[in-house]
C-alpha cells in the first residue's frame, strides 16, 4: 500500500514566481526530497534540474534521498546571485 | 558644588580632581585643554576668553549631567577658564571617574565635544605681528564640518597614503560606543580593522555607507564598473552627474566625503583569480556584494584559502539570502552548499529578473551588521547558517548548513588553487557570423516579452529557456543549434546544462541581442 504523508513546502526566487505561491500543503506519496522535487516539477512546470537546487527539511540542509515523514517541512532554495 | 565652572585664574588640577574621588571608581580619565602658539598659520602671543557665563555655565551643567546619565560615570566635571592666558596654559579641563575606563574616557571626549560646539565662549586671539581678532569657539567648528576645499575631502586611490579633513570637529561615534559591547575598545578595534568590499553595487552601497559611519579604519573597494542611469534606484552613493564613472572610484570618493577620517582605497578593477589573493592580504576580511556567481565562488574560495572571514549576500526581485563564511573557526563555506560552483544565467540576476531598490539596501545592511558584530567579536553571529528572507511577505527562515565531510581539512579539499581570470568558453560561445557560416539553426529563448520589446531581425525559432529546459526534445534537429537570449548569459547557460544532458550539437550566441545591435 503507498504511504501518503501531508508535507509544507516552501518556495523561494525563481521557483516562488513560477508556483506563484510562497507556500504550499499537500499529501504526497514521494518517499524522498528527490522524488517530491520531480513531482512538484511536472505540477508547476519548475525548468531548474535538482542539480541546481538546495533543499532543507525542518530548517536543516538536507541530502535529497532523506526521506520524508508526516509533517515536515520543505524548502526547496535556488541559489540567487544579484546585487 | 557644580559640575561646570568658569575661573578666573589658573587652578590646580590636583585639588579639583579631588572630588571626583569615589571607593566604587575603579579608574579616572581626563583631558585638558592648552592656549597654543599658533592658529591657522598666525603665530599667537597670548590669548583672551570671554563667555555668556550665566547662560554659559548653565548649558555647561547641563553637558556634564548629559555625560554622567549616558554612560554612566561616577562623576564627572569640566572647568573651563576665562581671562587672559599665556601659551600653554591651561584653558580648559575635563575629567571623569568610573568603574571602568572606557565609560571615563567616553564621558571626557563627549564633555569636550559638546562644550565647544554648545556653550557660548569666544577667545581673542593677540597674534605676533601685532594684530588680534575674535573667534567664536562655535562658528570655528562650524566652519570646519562645512570645509569644502579640496584639501579637506580629497581622498585616496593609492594604498598608503591616509587623509584626514582639516576641520575642529571630530567625527562624533558616541552613540555606538555608548552601545555595551562597543565602548572606546570597540571603536579602537574598528579604527585598527581593514575590510575589502568586492563590488560597490546595491548590496555594497549601504555596506560601504555604514561602515564608513561606524568608522572602519580602512576600506578596499573593487568593482571595474561603471555607474549606469538603471543602477540609481538602489545604489544612493551616486548621483545622476555619476553617470559613467567607475564605481570604485566614485564609491571612494562620497564615503570619503561622509567621514574624512578613515581611509579608502579604490581599486578600479575586476576581482580576479589572479588578483585575490594579493588584494585580500592586505585585509582582515572581505564583504562580498557582487552579482554574478563566478565572482561569489571566486571570493569564496580565495577567502577560504586565505583563511579569512568573508561576509556573503545575494538578492533576487524581493528576497536575498545571507551567509557568513568562517575559514577561521571552521565553519561551512559557499562549497559546503553548493559543492561545484554555479553558472551565472540558470536564475535571473537583477539585469534580467528585476530587483525592488531596497531589497539590496535590506542585505547590504544586514552585511553590514555581521561584519561589525565580527570586527567587534560580539556575540550572536550568523555561524554555519543561511539567513533567507522574502521581503515580499516578510517571512525570515535560518536553515542550518553544517560544514560538510570534504570540509573537514582547512582549506577546503574542493579549494586547491584559485582559477585564473574567466575567459569566454569559446567552444561553445560562437558569433552571429560563424554560426551564420555553419548553417545553425537560431533559436530565441527569451520570454515572449522581452521579444516583443526588443524585436530583432534575425531569422529564427522561438523557444522560451524554461520551456526548452523542461522539454529538450522540442529541440530541432539540424546540424546545430544557437541559443540565443538578452545578453548571452541564459543561452550560455542553457546550452550548458543541454550539452550536460547530451545533446552536444548546441552552442551559445555570445553577447546574445545586445551584441547583434552594436553591429
Amino acid at each position: 500500500m503507498t504511504v501518503r504523508r501531508q508535507v509544507r513546502i516552501k518556495y523561494y526566487a525563481v521557483l516562488r514566481e513560477r508556483a506563484g505561491r510562497h507556500e504550499e500543503t499537500l499529501e504526497t506519496t514521494a518517499v524522498d526530497a528527490r522524488e517530491l522535487y520531480e513531482e512538484l516539477r511536472t505540477r508547476h512546470a519548475f525548468h531548474l534540474p535538482q542539480s541546481q537546487l538546495k533543499v532543507a527539511i525542518n530548517a536543516e540542509f538536507a541530502d535529497w534521498s532523506q526521506n520524508l515523514n508526516e509533517g515536515d517541512e520543505v524548502v526547496f532554495i535556488p541559489p540567487v546571485a544579484g546585487g | 558644588m557644580s559640575s561646570f565652572e568658569f575661573r578666573n585664574a589658573q587652578f590646580d588640577i590636583a585639588h579639583e580632581r579631588r572630588e571626583l574621588e569615589d571607593a566604587a571608581a575603579g579608574g579616572y580619565a581626563s583631558f585638558e585643554g592648552w592656549v597654543r602658539a599658533q592658529n591657522e598659520g598666525h603665530i599667537v602671543n597670548r590669548l583672551e576668553y570671554e563667555a555668556f557665563e550665566q547662560l554659559g555655565a548653565k548649558e555647561g551643567e547641563r553637558i556634564v549631567q548629559e555625560a554622567i546619565a549616558r554612560f554612566g560615570v561616577r562623576h564627572a566635571r569640566c572647568i573651563h577658564r576665562l581671562g587672559d592666558l599665556a601659551i600653554g596654559e591651561l584653558a580648559v579641563w575635563v575629567g571623569a571617574s568610573s568603574e571602568h575606563r572606557d565609560e571615563a574616557f567616553a564621558a571626557c571626549r563627549f564633555i569636550i565635544d559638546e562644550v565647544k560646539h554648545r556653550v557660548p565662549i569666544w577667545k581673542k586671539e593677540h597674534y605676533a605681528n601685532g594684530d588680534s581678532g575674535w573667534v567664536n569657539c562655535e562658528r570655528c567648528s562650524d566652519h570646519g564640518a562645512t570645509d569644502t576645499s579640496p584639501e579637506a575631502h580629497r581622498h585616496d586611490h593609492g594604498a598608503n597614503a591616509g587623509h584626514r579633513a582639516h576641520t575642529a570637529v571630530a567625527y562624533d561615534y558616541s552613540r555606538q560606543t555608548t552601545l555595551s559591547g562597543i565602548g572606546a575598545r570597540g571603536q579602537a578595534r574598528l579604527a585598527a580593522s581593514r575590510v575589502l568590499v568586492i563590488g560597490a553595487g546595491g548590496l555594497g552601497c549601504p555596506v560601504l555607507a555604514y561602515l564608513a559611519g561606524a568608522g572602519v579604519g580602512t576600506i578596499g573597494i573593487v568593482d571595474a564598473d561603471r555607474v549606469e542611469a538603471s543602477n540609481l534606484h538602489r545604489q544612493p552613493l551616486y548621483t545622476f552627474a555619476d553617470v559613467g564613472r567607475n564605481k570604485a572610484e566614485a564609491a571612494a570618493e562620497r564615503v570619503t566625503a561622509m567621514n574624512p577620517w578613515i581611509v579608502v582605497e579604490a581599486h578600479a578593477e575586476r576581482f580576479t583569480g589572479e588578483n585575490a589573493s594579493q588584494l585580500l592580504a592586505d585585509y582582515d576580511l572581505v564583504v562580498e556584494c557582487s552579482d554574478n556567481f563566478a565572482t561569489k565562488f571566486l571570493v569564496n574560495d580565495a577567502a577560504v584559502l586565505a583563511g579569512k572571514p568573508a561576509v556573503l549576500a545575494s538578492v533576487y526581485q524581493y528576497e536575498g539570502q545571507l551567509q557568513v563564511v568562517r575559514p577561521d573557526r571552521s565553519g561551512s563555506c559557499l562549497r559546503c552548499l553548493w559543492p561545484e560552483a554555479l553558472r551565472d544565467g540558470m536564475v535571473g540576476n537583477c539585469v534580467e529578473s528585476g530587483v525592488l531598490g531596497p531589497v539590496p539596501g535590506v542585505f547590504g545592511s544586514l552585511q553590514a551588521v555581521e561584519t561589525l558584530k565580527l570586527l567587534l567579536d560580539l556575540p550572536g553571529q550568523l555561524e554555519s547558517e543561511i539567513l533567507i528572507v522574502d521581503l515580499g511577505n516578510l517571512v525570515q527562515q535560518r536553515l542550518k548548513a553544517p560544514r560538510c565531510n570534504d570540509c573537514e581539512g582547512r582549506p577546503c579539499s574542493r579549494i586547491t588553487e584559485l582559477p585564473a581570470a574567466a575567459v569566454a568558453d569559446t567552444a561553445i560561445e560562437v558569433t552571429l557570423e560563424r554560426a551564420q557560416a555553419r548553417g545553425f539553426q537560431i533559436v530565441d529563448i527569451r520570454e515572449p516579452a522581452e521579444c516583443i520589446a526588443t524585436p530583432t531581425l534575425i531569422e529564427c525559432i522561438r523557444i522560451p529557456m524554461a520551456d526548452l529546459l523542461m522539454n529538450p526534445a522540442v529541440l530541432p534537429r539540424s546540424a546545430g543549434v544557437v541559443l540565443m537570449c538578452a545578453r548571452g548569459r541564459r543561452s550560455l547557460a542553457t546550452a550548458l546544462e543541454l550539452r550536460h544532458a547530451g545533446n552536444a550539437n548546441v552552442w551559445s550566441l555570445r553577447d546574445g541581442v545586445a551584441g547583434l545591435e552594436q553591429v
